[in-house]
């Protein structure tokens, strides 16, 4: 039973918990679309090979849409890197600015998304198309939404005077998380509705 | 209700008040210390194994002999979710609780990263785990009949590996950001370094198990269930998590656990200690196995990769294995239970992987019947959970400040090394009936000692609470701060059990080993 006495350290200089444990979040919530979409091109090559086409007859995915929220998305990344960057000079309005202008892209995607779930006139009970791309298409959206709140929620602290230049981390964190969901968006863009 | 947490990026201040040994509920509720969350996940686990293992115990009771206690259908749903069960209520959890209690000890840390959250996923996994098992009661297992219940198991199996990642991303924070200065990746504990590799596939492969569930449940509840839905389809598309290359992945953190308890118990230095670390990271690559699902990729057991990461994952063991038996050889190994149920583990860990090296040989027709991969993962399960064992033995005494009874940590060696033999190896020998038409002949009596086995293993779920609790009574001898008097790393370096705050001033490492440098 011995007791071991240390001596002590300098003082620490701790590294980006918030950031790390977002990477590790969006990583996590990457892998749900990798196993999403890696069913969806299963199943979208088994069809295919037996000699009918992908999607049901009567179903169309247009691709204005679809490209619309990608340039939109794209869009965020500009905005969500400017909040970032200007959190990091104490520039408070444009943070402020920017990340009201991410929501704001946020919002109009999700408006998009509901409007092509309209166009695509596709029943969910149609077969394992439908259930595959609103399975995919709305958990993107889930993944939006939350990343929307991690946004709101760090834009409010930023508000309430807790980001500085030098500390700024909650910010990057919603960054990385965001940047995660649009890489999201840029498979299903390429597998779902590019590809179709 | 207020947090007792300190903030991962305050400085700590360990205070001379200690907390209690087993928490209280009302310390429970509403506490972000990762010293409570870890011993409520741990005591939790145990108790949910040691239900799981009578489940496993009667789905195979029910196929012995022609007359069966329960339908076909109910038969089949207790095997299902006590494959899952064991899985997600059990061994995770025990790790990640011994994971969110031990992980910021040897890394120097005050707590663990994101309290709050470690806490939330906590009681999220525990009140998933509830919803669980209530539903599977109301025949919502896979392919159950009533609608309403399967989604709820759908929906609570969702909840449960939500609650898992979330739990495994705040150890996996903890490990990466709050080590205390000197402590390089490859200067972190054995124990630490697995957890590391392990939470990084479980982050990777989980998430693809949670895909399924939503496909599932999607069609289940608004497609018509044809496809993903269909309920003789449903358990085959989440059988993956059960079955080689996947079922590695939860035996990870079982394999730092041993390394830990081998170097500490034999007064040893690991000897090609970053060897061992590549082994872990190794064993890790070669258990990610979420791309073989047999319903979406129904000729996996014929692919190549697969057949050579069943073979090749020897390896990695084998060096492991090494660094184990040196550490025997140069050191005094201390007969205490720990290191019994670290050896027991090591040698369900061999069983169990040379079992799957067979399963991966077509020629054998290993894979004919669902025996041999069943006892496999029963060898496997029981090699994590005597594992789990063995680290809350080692660790015991840290946790509730006292020691524990060492003799029935002695008596669970036996009941996990034979439960862990009789439950799986029984299942591998009627795997081999095919080929062996004698065998057949012994159908029953195998399964009535597999049973025995899965019975042994509830057992010894029990005697891991029981010799857990017994650190708690009156009269048991003190821990100090080293339990042990040759601990290596820095858990032990603090007061047992470990005050709020844990550490005064953090502590500068210079190796591996620390405590020994310092005694050096």
């Amino acid at each position: 039973m011995t007791a071991h006495v240390l001596p002590p350290a300098p003082p620490v200089q701790r590294p980006r918990v918030l950031v790390v444990g977002s990477a590790f979040a969006a990583a996590a919530s990457f892998m749900v679309f990798i196993g999403l979409i890696g069913v969806y091109l299963a199943a979208r090559a088994d069809v295919i090979s037996s000699g009918s086409a992908w999607l049901p007859k009567g179903v169309a995915i247009p691709l204005q849409q679809p490209n619309t929220m990608f340039i939109t998305l794209i869009m965020t990344v500009f905005t969500m890197q400017w909040a970032v960057s200007a959190i990091s000079k104490n520039d408070r309005v444009n943070a402020y600015l920017a990340l009201g202008l991410t929501l704001m892209l946020g919002i109009a995607t999700i408006v998009m998304t509901t409007y092509l779930w309209h166009l695509m006139k596709l029943d969910v009970a149609a077969g394992i198309q439908g259930v595959l791309i609103y399975t995919i298409t709305g958990a993107h959206i889930v993944m939006l939404v939350l990343a929307m709140l991690f946004v709101a929620l760090m834009a409010l602290r930023a508000l309430g005077g807790q980001f500085t230049a030098r500390q700024h981390d909650g910010i990057t964190a919603a960054a990385v998380y965001w940047y995660a969901m649009v890489a999201v968006y840029a498979l299903i863009w390429i597998s779902i509705y590019v590809t179709k | 209700m207020a947090l007792t947490d300190t903030r991962p990026e305050s400085g700590t201040d360990a205070t001379a008040v200690a907390p209690s040994v087993v928490p209280s509920p009302l310390t429970i509720f509403g506490s972000g210390d990762h010293k409570a969350v870890g011993t409520f996940y741990v005591l939790a686990a145990l108790v949910f194994g040691s239900a799981g293992w009578i489940a496993a115990a009667l789905a195979s009771a029910h196929i012995i002999g022609s007359g069966s206690f329960l339908t076909d259908t109910t038969g089949t749903q207790l095997l299902q979710t006590s494959k899952i069960g064991l899985i997600l209520l059990v061994i995770v959890p025990l790790f990640l609780g011994i994971a969110t209690y031990i992980v910021p000890l040897q890394v120097g840390a005050s707590t663990v990263a994101f309290p709050r959250a470690a806490a939330a996923a906590m009681w999220t996994w525990l009140l998933s785990s509830g919803v669980f098992i209530v539903a599977s009661f109301i025949d919502g297992g896979f392919g159950g009949v009533r609608a309403k219940s399967v989604s709820l198991t759908l929906f609570s199996l969702g909840g449960l590996i939500v609650a898992l990642l979330l739990g495994t991303v705040c150890v996996l924070t903890t490990a990466v950001t709050l080590r205390t200065p000197g402590m390089t990746l490859d200067r972190v504990p054995m124990f630490t370094f697995s957890m590391l590799v392990g939470g990084s596939i479980w982050l990777l492969t989980l998430p693809v198990l949670l895909a399924n569930l939503l496909l599932i449940w999607v069609d289940h509840r608004y497609g018509g269930g044809t496809v993903f839905g269909a309920a003789s389809s449903q358990f085959g598309q989440v059988s993956w998590i059960a079955h080689e290359p996947q079922i590695y992945a939860f035996l990870i953190p079982g394999l730092g656990i041993v390394a830990d308890v081998v170097a500490t118990l034999t007064g040893a230095r690991l000897g090609q200690r970053n060897l061992l670390l590549v082994a872990i990271g190794a064993f890790g690559v070669l258990s990610v196995g979420a791309w073989a699902q047999p319903v979406m990729y129904p000729a996996f057991s014929e692919d190549l990769v697969w057949q050579a990461m069943g073979l090749l994952v020897l390896l990695p063991l084998l060096l492991l294995l090494g660094g184990v038996a040196a550490a025997f050889k140069d050191g005094k190994p201390s007969l205490k239970s720990p290191l019994g149920l670290a050896v027991a583990s090591i040698l369900l860990t061999i069983l169990g992987v040379l079992a799957g090296a067979l399963l991966v040989i077509s020629p054998l027709e290993l894979r004919t019947t669902s025996f041999f991969a069943n006892g496999q993962a029963i060898l496997i399960l029981s090699a994590a959970l005597a594992a789990g064992a063995a680290g809350i033995g080692y660790w015991g005494p840290k946790m509730t400040g006292r020691q524990l009874a060492d003799g029935i940590g002695k008596l669970n060696v036996l009941v996990m090394l034979g439960g862990g033999v009789l439950g799986g190896a029984a299942l591998c020998v009627l795997g081999f009936a095919t080929r062996f038409t004698g065998l057949s002949g012994a159908h029953d009596t195998l399964l009535v000692v597999s049973v025995i086995g899965s019975a042994l293993l509830a057992l010894g779920s029990l005697l891991v609470i029981l010799a857990l609790l017994s650190g708690t009574r009156k009269g048991a001898p003190e821990a100090g701060a080293d339990a042990w008097g040759t601990g290596q790393t820095l858990e032990w370096a603090c007061p047992s059990p470990p005050p709020t705050g844990n550490f005064g001033d953090l502590a500068v490492v210079r190796s591996p080993e620390p405590l020994l440098d310092e005694e050096a």
